[in-house]
């Protein structure tokens, strides 16, 4: 009743026009900011998602870029391995060994022969996409498991099998095939093993061999001292991140560009979401100054009611409780506004996505529901100060 | 509820009071429940002031104001709504009403603002004692002086309180009238155990008074 009775004697319709001004400057303000955050969920989602992780994405292979400056000098020095391990967006830096010794990969099938020269490299098991119980090898193993690139395959299979007038060969005759594999210790002298096609790789292009292997052929027929890895390969949640890029260019390393191309996309969408954020940041305040001005303008023109009103006894928190609940409500409904139609394009986007197979939620992120709240506090707060502010004055 | 009065002068009137013998300003008063106190003065001596002053309406005066002992200067803005709402009401000679509510929304105001003291009813019981409830749902502005005179005194009555405050509260009501609303007022007074202070220009006998000042 009382609240009737005031709602008579305040009317709060004294700047209509300011206060739908007001009201969509609010809305839309809050929309950009509610959406920035919202393509940033979407864009985390895209990086973390279980359902859009690729094996091949969050490994590179680092080497030194090979320029007239680099030539023959391309080992990865102690001080540049360090810096990659205490990189933040690095996770884990593998050191990939290469073979200190000669060989050479023959076949042992006369219906297809072929002989070539070869150097292997190594790197810790985990950095290697294969799974496979036959990766391994000790003294006694019958034979040497090696992994190559799935490139060497296609180049075989597309180029030099019809160049040459070979028969094509699918990956499991591959593996089933036997090699001999031939290891020259420093004077020239050979020993022949047979190798095996265990798998193929497409993270590092290079033909691997397990790791104790590796150590045991290096000792018995190297040639040299340990000396640092010219390759690494780097473990990282985000290859696109435009830091780890810059972080390689200054240091002059090289990676495979196709990996880290996102990096491009991702400086795009940064722009995109931080110009949403200021746009959205800088209408609030706008419009928060509004309304501000709104509550101001309402109070000053009805001055000299209030000032009857509280002659007759009328507590400020009277007042206040009224005058919150004269201002406040448009936020609530603005606030849930922005977030259905935040909820209905994130429901569209996630339709248009997933037909190409790139999964984010159908629902909006849970820290834009949070973000929308915390505005809607922030309102509150600013609501109920200016009122009291003003009210005091009266 | 008890005001208590120490050497109050209000500056604007200062020089003008301070030659004459008064019994209210400059010297030490007290208004309490107890106590129906008739103040006579005539024109521009300060009745107006003097119930302002009482009600915490205007501090530009010299000396010391008490609500219950405690000074008026310390009492914040919760406890003056506080204390209008429960303990001291008023009926201004300028009336102070809401024109754009009607008789019966400018009483009923004062009858929520606080925890109610009487039922929605007891607006026209009362309204029905003074003769307007034929204007009680007439718009404020458009009632006579005379109408708007007794709105105000339903007003006064229709919350708690303890000490009531009158300027010149029948100034614009004839003889009858007057004499109807004093007995409505001394009916809610004694009802609640109030005291009073009137202002007005003449001696009369509407009340039994316990004391009659001169200001």
């Amino acid at each position: 009743m009382l609240f009737t009775l005031l709602k008579k004697i305040i009317k709060t319709s004294a700047g209509k026009t300011k206060f739908i001004m007001a009201f969509v400057g609010l809305s839309v303000a809050l929309l950009l900011i509610l959406l920035a955050i919202q393509i940033q969920a979407n864009y985390h989602q895209l990086l973390n998602g279980k359902s859009n992780a690729d094996s091949t994405a969050n490994f590179l292979v680092v080497n030194k870029e090979v320029n007239n400056n680099t030539v023959n000098a391309t080992i990865l020095s102690n001080e540049i391995l360090t810096k990659l391990k205490n990189q933040p967006y690095i996770d884990a830096v593998g050191n990939i060994s290469g073979g200190r010794f000669k060989a050479s990969i023959e076949s042992l099938i006369s219906s297809f022969p072929f002989y070539t020269d070869i150097a292997f490299e190594s790197v810790q098991d985990e950095f290697i996409d294969v799974n496979t119980k036959d990766w391994q090898w000790n003294e006694q193993a019958n034979f040497i498991p090696m992994i190559i690139p799935n490139m060497f395959l296609d180049i075989y299979n597309f180029q030099f099998s019809i160049s040459q007038g070979y028969p094509q060969i699918t990956p499991a005759t591959l593996k089933m095939m036997n090699f001999k594999v031939n290891l020259y210790n420093t004077n020239g002298q050979v020993q022949s093993y047979i190798g095996r096609i265990v798998g193929f790789s497409d993270r590092i292009s290079s033909v691997l061999v397990p790791q104790s292997f590796m150590n045991w052929a290096n000792e018995k027929f190297g040639n040299a001292a340990t000396t640092n890895p010219g390759r690494v390969v780097i473990r990282t949640k985000d290859p696109g991140n435009p830091a780890l890029v810059q972080f390689l260019k200054d240091n002059g390393l090289t990676t495979d560009a196709d990996k880290t191309r996102f990096s491009k996309y991702r400086q795009i969408v940064n722009v995109i979401t931080n110009v949403s954020w200021l746009t959205g940041a800088i209408m609030l305040l706008f419009a928060l100054l509004v309304f501000t001005l709104f509550i101001q303008l309402t109070i000053a023109s009805c001055k000299e009611e209030i000032k009857l009103l509280i002659t007759l006894g009328a507590s400020p928190k009277q007042l206040q409780q009224f005058l919150i609940k004269q201002f406040f409500p448009p936020n609530i409904l603005i606030v849930v506004i922005a977030l259905i139609i935040i909820t209905a394009i994130q429901f569209i986007l996630y339709k248009i996505l997933l037909a190409q197979n790139i999964f984010v939620s159908s629902l909006i992120s849970f820290y834009t529901v949070i973000a929308g709240v915390a505005v809607l506090l922030l309102l509150w707060w600013v609501n109920n100060v200016t009122i009291k502010k003003y009210i005091k004055g009266k | 509820m008890e005001i208590t009065l120490k050497h109050i002068l209000p500056i604007p009137l200062k020089e003008k009071l301070i030659q004459k013998k008064s019994d209210v300003w400059n010297t030490n008063q007290t208004f309490n429940s107890k106590e129906w106190i008739k103040i006579k003065a005539p024109s521009g001596t300060g009745k107006t002031t003097l119930i302002h002053i009482l009600y915490k309406l205007r501090l530009d005066f010299e000396g010391q104001l008490f609500w219950d002992k405690k000074n008026i200067d310390e009492i914040n803005e919760i406890e003056l709504a506080t204390i209008r709402q429960q303990k001291l009401s008023v009926i201004f000679q300028d009336l102070k009403l809401f024109p754009n509510l009607t008789a019966k929304e400018n009483i009923e105001l004062k009858r929520v603002l606080p925890t109610p003291y009487y039922d929605e009813n007891m607006i026209t019981t009362m309204a029905e004692k003074l003769g307007i409830t034929h204007i009680l749902h007439q718009q404020t502005a458009l009632c006579s002086y005379g109408e708007q005179q007794r709105i105000a005194i339903i007003r006064a009555l229709i919350q708690p309180f303890e000490l009531l405050l009158m300027d010149e509260p029948f100034s614009h009501l004839d003889k009858a009238n007057t004499t109807i609303a004093a007995n409505l007022i001394a009916e809610e007074c004694t009802k609640r155990n109030a005291g009073f202070v009137l202002t007005d220009l003449d001696d009369d006998t509407h009340f039994n008074y316990t004391q009659q000042l001169s200001l």
